[in-house]
């Protein structure tokens, strides 16, 4: 135990005293959960648009039109002549442009409304001036309201997107810590290291024991520094135990070291077990559903969806740390992690050569 | 401790049937040149690579069957040092120790390999030299009964190489068991007390380097650097000389009469047929008997 402890203590030095970790590990997550935050705090905001008024002539009626649409929240108003308005429309400066025709007489009249289509917000805007100029109608022919809706958000505290991100970026962090920590060991390969150990006295799977323990250290200070900065700067609210949270990041960190140390046993040189791991965190990153919703992906990749181990890690860690609803339930994931835990560990000490 | 020994990779024999024994307290060295087969016997001694045939004791243990136990017993430095980059030199050799039961102080083997003033310095930032000096410290610091040392003075310079035969020699004194390997020749016979020149996986001689040269060698060498060989039919025929050696553009004269020999190269020298400029002589050495044994140099 005594000589663990001292290789333990060597390899967090020997790791730690090296940038690049330093730099992937540590300091890679939190500028990610800066830039994240930073860029998505933004988008929480309520649906906005700008609304050009072309108003052709002035009367009690047009008057009543421009102070509606005025009272309402998401609007705002910018009164211009046709041409103006249409070129900022053009620029992308307004979201739809309304022309109010000179009033005059009885009979109905033709509102034309201008709106920009490749914005897929806008396509609400003109059924929202549709519903505000029927009110206006029945308020002038007095006609009692037949429905009234009484809306009510069930949701107090709604999801942000940051809410969303940041188990996504802590399992991020932590499936690059299993899959490029597991370099080291092919690196401790190439370089003899182990063979060299290997004439000691030291046991040498006590050394991916002590790699696995310094890994375990840095996925919970990843976790740590994620978890403060969400908390703390973007005002990520928690669901979670403290416990329940751990538990989640040291089973996520142990399932990722088992995959990373699989992928690599199938290497033969630090180049080959590079390649093998950039080939399956790629897509793995884009297809689990950690930076955004399952839904926006194609259904022919659903199947590939629910078989890699980052979407269940990202499900749980949402769950757990922001108390976002499940897809796929706590058990179905601890299953399935577990399941790939179990498989390539196995696979790793079957493939795996010392030397 | 060492019968039949043989490796087979694929189809290429590393080492083939060889025996031998190595006496408690002495320094043994296995002289050859570079893919003779050193470091794999070197390798299956220590219990790293297992043997296709032959019976090995090491300490009384089979490496192959008793690996954990003779390597609490031992101290082993491999060829290419290996060591965490980001660790400094002390605490490199601090964990090193870590791993055996008695191990020398770190302060004290720091002295011994001359590192007292690089302790603070971490592993990848050593010269090639300062590394392999401190992979040499962390086998001596097992204190263990036999330390192996794969090449231990490959890459230094002649300083740091007379340093580290100071070093061994003391260990020696301390009544440890030493085997190394070695190319180089001049290392084998200052500090072996026995020595076994192995060559394409097998030993081909195996003696003290006194007894070596003196069987193989009555004689002295004369060295002509700017000779070609196709002198070397005319110069057979000189008084006193037994052998010739043409080795590239250089010919090695043995001769047991070595005056005789001179006086008649002179001669020649004076009627032009060849130049005697670089001319020296020298004592047989190893790399002699390396040359006679297998008509090779043994630095190709």
């Amino acid at each position: 135990m005594k000589i663990f402890l001292n290789l333990v203590s060597a390899t967090l030095k020997d790791m730690l005293r090296d940038k690049m970790i330093l730099f992937w590990f540590i300091l890679f997550p939190v500028i990610f959960m800066f830039l994240f935050g930073w860029i998505f705090s933004g988008t929480g905001s309520p649906i906005h648009f700008d609304l050009g008024v072309v108003v052709e002539g002035e009367t009690p009626l047009s008057a009543a039109l421009v102070s509606s649409l005025n009272a309402v929240d998401v609007i705002t108003l910018h009164q211009g002549t046709l041409d103006d308005e249409q070129d900022a429309l053009a620029e992308g400066d307004r979201s739809a442009v309304i022309v109010l025709p000179k009033f005059q007489g009885e009979g109905s009249v033709t509102i034309p409304v201008y709106y920009n289509a490749a914005e897929q917000t806008n396509h609400i805007l003109p059924l929202m001036l549709g519903e505000i100029l029927n009110g206006v109608e029945r308020m002038i022919l007095r006609q009692p309201q037949m429905f009234v809706l009484d809306v009510q958000p069930i949701q107090s505290e709604p999801i942000s997107d940051v809410d969303y991100l940041l188990p996504g970026i802590l399992a991020m962090a932590l499936m690059q810590l299993g899959l490029f920590g597991s370099m080291r060991l092919v690196y401790l390969r190439e370089k003899r290291i182990l063979r060299s150990l290997g004439a000691t006295p030291l046991p040498r799977i006590q050394i991916v024991f002590s790699e696995i323990a310094v890994r375990l250290l840095i996925a919970s200070v990843q976790a740590l520094l994620i978890i403060l900065i969400g908390y703390f700067v973007f005002d990520v609210r928690l669901a979670g135990s403290w416990w329940q949270i751990a538990a989640a990041v040291f089973f996520g960190a142990a399932v990722f070291v088992s995959i990373g140390y699989m992928l690599v046993s199938f290497a033969r040189t630090e180049e080959s077990a590079n390649g093998i791991l950039q080939i399956v965190q790629f897509p793995m990153m884009f297809l689990s559903g950690i930076f955004f919703p399952l839904e926006l992906l194609p259904s022919v990749l659903q199947p590939v969806v629910k078989v890699i181990p980052l979407t269940y890690l990202g499900d749980l860690l949402r769950g757990v740390l922001v108390g976002i609803p499940y897809n796929y339930g706590p058990s179905v994931s601890l299953l399935v992690l577990g399941a790939w835990l179990i498989v390539s560990f196995s696979a790793a000490v079957r493939f795996w050569r010392w030397d | 401790m060492v019968r039949q020994l043989t490796k087979k990779y694929r189809n290429l024999t590393a080492v083939n049937g060889i025996s031998f024994t190595i006496k408690q307290g002495e320094i043994f060295g296995m002289l050859g040149p570079n893919g003779a087969g050193k470091t794999t016997t070197v390798e299956i001694l220590v219990g790293l690579r297992s043997a296709d045939a032959g019976e090995i004791r090491v300490l009384g243990f089979d490496p192959a069957a008793h690996k954990e136990k003779l390597h609490q017993k031992i101290g082993v430095q491999l060829q290419m040092p290996a060591l965490f980059p980001r660790l400094t030199v002390g605490e490199s050799l601090k964990l090193h120790a870590s791993f055996y039961p008695a191990p020398f102080p770190v302060d004290q083997v720091l002295e011994w390999i001359g590192l007292a003033d690089r302790v603070k310095t971490q592993t990848y930032k050593l010269s090639g030299g300062q590394l392999q000096r401190l992979a040499v410290g962390t086998a001596m610091i097992s204190n263990g009964d036999i330390i192996f040392l794969d090449e231990p003075t490959t890459g230094l310079d002649p300083q740091a190489r007379r340093q580290m035969w100071a070093v061994i020699g003391q260990l020696k004194a301390m009544g440890k068991t030493i085997f190394l390997t070695t190319h180089y020749m001049e290392e084998a016979q200052y500090l072996c007390d026995r020595v076994a020149i192995i060559d394409h996986g097998s030993i081909i001689a195996l003696g003290t380097p006194e007894q070596l040269i003196s069987e193989h060698f009555a004689e002295k060498a004369i060295e002509l650097p700017q000779v070609l060989a196709e002198h070397k039919e005319s110069l057979l025929n000189l008084p006193g000389v037994t052998r010739i050696q043409a080795d590239g553009d250089k010919i090695t004269l043995y001769a047991a009469q070595v005056e005789a020999a001179i006086r008649e190269l002179i001669q020649r020298e004076a009627a032009g047929v060849l130049t005697l400029s670089g001319l020296s002589v020298r004592s047989a050495s190893l790399e002699d008997v390396f040359l006679k044994l297998t008509g090779r140099s043994m630095r190709q």
